[in-house]
């Protein structure tokens, strides 16, 4: 379906000079092996006269504040000139004002500033590959291609918007992993870098399949991200999250979303639910209990109710597993569901240290638990482990 | 899953069966909307018999309560299993829809 041998051509907006050596000093490998191309301009004016002349730019990367005309206003021209470019849009930490405003503007997503170069090239990846994608589900739309068509596209945007790359920390370590149903499916997972440390963790599950679902899927995650960047408390976050879904949400869907930010400096985890499953909390002896819900609706329904949050200290060696309800409603050909028992009965006897394989295991044992049975929801798994401390 | 149908005056109860997930959460919409009609003044979701409902199943019940709701019919769910209605209550569902544990406390409750 999608080509990442092939090379796409990026535009660069910014006004001040620094950015363009960075751009081709950081991306030069990518350059050289004929992936990315970039284009320079130093304003919103000078971006648009580029688009015009040169119809093969696929993604516009954009500061906000610049001479003349604004990333913002933009923001509002691109899609006049082709609304198939897609736009990142760089902004201080923390702007929430203007993040929000080129949310709603059609900005794909935004990266803070100073630039992390590692960060901006995963979201220039997610970007170009949700592109291909979107350009995959036009494509199909003219042909009025089978329903399966449609589904392959909303997998392969779901799939784009996962991250790829996890925290590497001294204290603690984060993995996750999504395994799409063949036909049905709406999870998504997000792991998201705020200030002062801390680490963001979301795992949610859209009630739709298709490409609509995709889409709100796609808003969804960029909402969050902006939100979590806005809000220290995650209730706030998904408060905002729920009505800004609201504002434009005629289809009736709805996401649930377990958020949860984890301070490593203090080792407190607060979290909030909109509806989600709760996380389990698995601790160094293999004990393990689930935490207590707070009780919120799912994201989308009903406009401007509050969303409160829980807060659960770890002890070096805890982990906390963030699921969907593919996890624990997977069903074998008996008809039973597999619940939590299972896993905490495996923690029990060997207490998960490594996220990465206590992922494998929470999928391995609900593949095995399932056996023929096909599986009927995504599957999503999250893990935080904080470390042991060096002794 | 299969849905049945009765009427009790000008309200339509609606018995689902078996499981509602992504797979056939259309189907299951489509028949409840033929099911209701305009001038049902309320309906009544009997759910005693349903095993399994995924989110993809919410989102038509939650659809259905939107459509009635504006205008001005009753809507309501009742004799839920421990397990469905504990996906009710994860969800918040049980907070926006109005949930009974038997078809007469439903309709009792309908009445006023």
């Amino acid at each position: 379906m999608t080509s990442t041998e092939q090379s796409y051509k990026i535009l660069v907006v910014d006004d001040e000079p620094d950015l363009e050596p960075l751009v081709l000093q950081r991306m030069r490998r990518h350059i050289r092996a004929g992936r990315y191309q970039f284009v320079f301009a130093h304003n919103g004016v000078e971006a648009l006269e580029k688009l015009n002349e040169d119809d093969t730019i696929d993604m516009v990367l954009s500061d906000i504040n610049m001479p003349q005309m604004d990333g913002l206003t933009l923001l509002e021209q691109i899609p006049k000139v082709d609304p198939n470019i897609r736009s990142v849009i760089i902004s201080a930490y923390g702007d929430m004002k203007n993040i929000r405003t080129a949310m709603n503007r059609g900005a794909f997503d935004f990266v803070t500033k100073p630039v992390d170069f590692e960060d901006l090239q995963v979201t220039i990846d997610r970007t170009l590959r949700h592109m291909a994608e979107w350009r995959d589900a036009l494509e199909s739309r003219d042909k009025l291609v089978a329903l399966q068509n449609e589904l392959n596209v909303a997998t392969g945007m779901q799939q784009s918007i996962l991250p790829t790359k996890f925290p590497q920390n001294a204290s603690y370590e984060v993995y996750g992993k999504m395994q799409a149903a063949r036909n049905v499916g709406g999870d998504f997972f997000d792991v998201i870098t705020l200030d002062e440390g801390r680490v963001g963790l979301a795992v949610a599950d859209v009630s739709d399949k298709g490409v609509p679902a995709a889409l709100f899927m796609m808003s969804s995650r960029t909402l969050l991200k902006g939100a979590a960047i806005g809000h220290a408390l995650p209730g706030d976050v998904l408060q905002e999250v729920n009505d800004l879904l609201l504002e434009d949400n005629e289809g009736g869907m709805f996401v649930t979303v377990l958020y949860a930010v984890y301070d490593p400096a203090t080792k407190e985890m607060t979290y909030s639910s909109g509806g989600h499953n709760s996380p389990l909390l698995v601790h160094a002896d293999g004990t393990s209990k689930l935490l207590s819900l707070t009780d919120g609706v799912a994201l989308g329904i009903v406009s401007g109710i509050p969303y409160g949050q829980n807060t659960v200290t770890l002890s070096p060696g805890d982990s906390v597993i963030l699921y969907t309800d593919g996890v624990t409603e997977a069903m074998n050909a008996d008809e039973e569901e597999f619940g939590l028992d299972p896993l905490m009965e495996r923690f029990n006897a060997n207490p998960p240290s490594d996220p990465e394989e206590t992922t494998t295991v929470v999928f391995d044992a609900v593949n095995t638990f399932a056996g023929e049975m096909p599986q009927s929801d995504d599957i999503t798994c999250l893990v935080l482990h904080c470390r042991e401390e060096p002794s | 899953m299969e849905v049945a149908t009765e009427r009790q005056g000008d309200t339509l109860i609606a018995k689902t069966d078996g499981r509602i997930d992504g797979a056939n959460a259309r189907e299951f919409q489509s028949e409840l909307e033929s099911a209701i009609n305009s001038n049902d003044g309320a309906v009544l979701l009997d759910m005693e018999r349903l095993s399994y409902i995924s989110s993809a199943g919410l989102r038509v019940i939650l659809l259905m309560a939107k459509v009635l709701q504006a205008r001005n019919a009753k809507f309501a769910i009742c004799s839920l299993s421990a397990s469905i209605r504990e996906v009710f209550e994860i969800s918040g569902f049980d907070k926006i829809i109005s949930i009974h544990p038997s078809q007469a406390e439903a309709l009792a409750a309908f009445k006023n």
